[in-house]
């Protein structure tokens, strides 16, 4: 497991593309659903995905290994998403990643052909689909973050760069907004 | 029962599954929910909510792996293109301060020679001095900036449209 990590950084600092297309695949499910749930459109999502990986390809070398290699990379595809949010919409990051703040890390989506819904399309989930729909984004990102990906409280934090008390705060609400829109029967 | 009973099962039936309970208070709630239908029913909801969340998958574009794989190698080439001009630029930038540096009293001397013959006050030939070795750092400083402005910044981050 140390080795494989020792090769993973030693990967990535040499910039091997071998390395880096073994990531993409291994990675490309969970990177994109991760992209999918914060930007809430598909298109974008694509988009961010591949300037995540660009992202990975120069700054491979920031990489040391003491933390968990996706942890890195969602918190690199997350401050794309934050950096190009925020020259976009000039707000501030507070106010787009806290969802008690206005609608919260929620883009904007001018296009709206093809919304967080088209691409979630199974009849057995729409109404998970409908109800993930409404929550915010943010709430979204942290149950993704906690429940698909099981991350640990602690690497959460890490990723959203705030306190593990925002984070736990986020989950209590997310959880119970999650219930609530399931037992409400979703979106109306 | 008591509301108060009834809360505290609601807040921990939620910390079970975010951070995590202690073995006396899993205990306290197996034997609340046993007794409790409404809270065991809302342990129900909440396991039931999770579980449906796990099941939701997403279907990836076509050939996106493939796709990124492809801009990702022509940007490492780009990358790996740039770096024998960078190892020239440090090299003669070396190179140009070991000269600086060795031909440094023989410039001081020039200079003071042309000062005096063309009668400037000393502090301009000084400064032209202080100029002649701010040079090579001027001239990396330049090229950097160059650099810098190849590569935009908008395309990190306005990329995605």
């Amino acid at each position: 497991m140390a080795d494989d990590k020792k090769l993973l950084v030693q990967g990535l600092r040499q910039r091997n593309p071998e390395v880096l297309d073994r990531l993409i695949e291994q990675y490309q499910y969970r990177l994109f659903r991760y992209l999918l749930y914060i930007t809430g459109n598909t298109e974008r999502a694509e988009d961010f995905f591949q300037e995540t990986w660009i992202r990975v390809l120069e700054r491979g070398h920031q990489y040391d290994g003491k933390f968990k290699f996706e942890a890195w990379l969602f918190t690199i595809a997350r401050n794309l998403v934050i950096d190009w949010q925020r020259q976009k919409k000039a707000v501030s990051l507070d106010a787009m990643t806290d969802p008690e703040e206005g609608k919260g890390f929620e883009i904007v989506d001018e296009k709206a052909e093809s919304p967080l819904q088209l691409f979630l399309q199974s009849e057995s989930q729409d109404r998970v689909q409908a109800s993930l729909e409404q929550l915010p984004a943010a709430y979204r990102e942290v149950l993704l973050l906690r429940f698909q990906e099981e991350m640990q409280l602690d690497e959460i934090a890490r990723i959203q760069a705030t306190p593990i008390s925002t984070v736990k705060s986020r989950l209590y609400r997310g959880l119970d907004a999650l219930k609530g829109l399931l037992a409400g029967g979703g979106a109306q | 029962m008591t509301n108060k009973l009834h809360a505290r099962a609601e807040t921990l039936i939620a910390k079970e599954r975010i951070e995590g309970i202690s073995t006396a208070e899993q205990e306290w709630l197996g034997q609340h929910l046993r007794e409790c239908t409404q809270c065991a029913e809302r342990a129900s909801a909440t396991q039931q909510a999770l579980r449906s969340l796990r099941t939701v998958s997403v279907p990836l574009p076509r050939e996106l792996a493939a796709r990124t794989q492809f801009r990702v190698r022509l940007r490492a080439q780009e990358l790996q293109a740039r770096e024998p001009r960078w190892r020239l630029i440090w090299a003669m930038c070396g190179a140009s301060w070991v000269a600086g540096a060795a031909t440094a009293p023989y410039v001081w001397h020039g200079l003071e020679w042309i000062g005096h013959r063309t009668g400037m006050p000393d502090i301009v030939w000084k400064m032209g001095f202080g100029v002649w070795w701010a040079v090579p750092a001027i001239v990396a400083a330049a090229i950097l900036l160059m650099e810098g402005g190849e590569r935009s910044p908008a395309r990190d981050v306005d990329g995605p449209a």
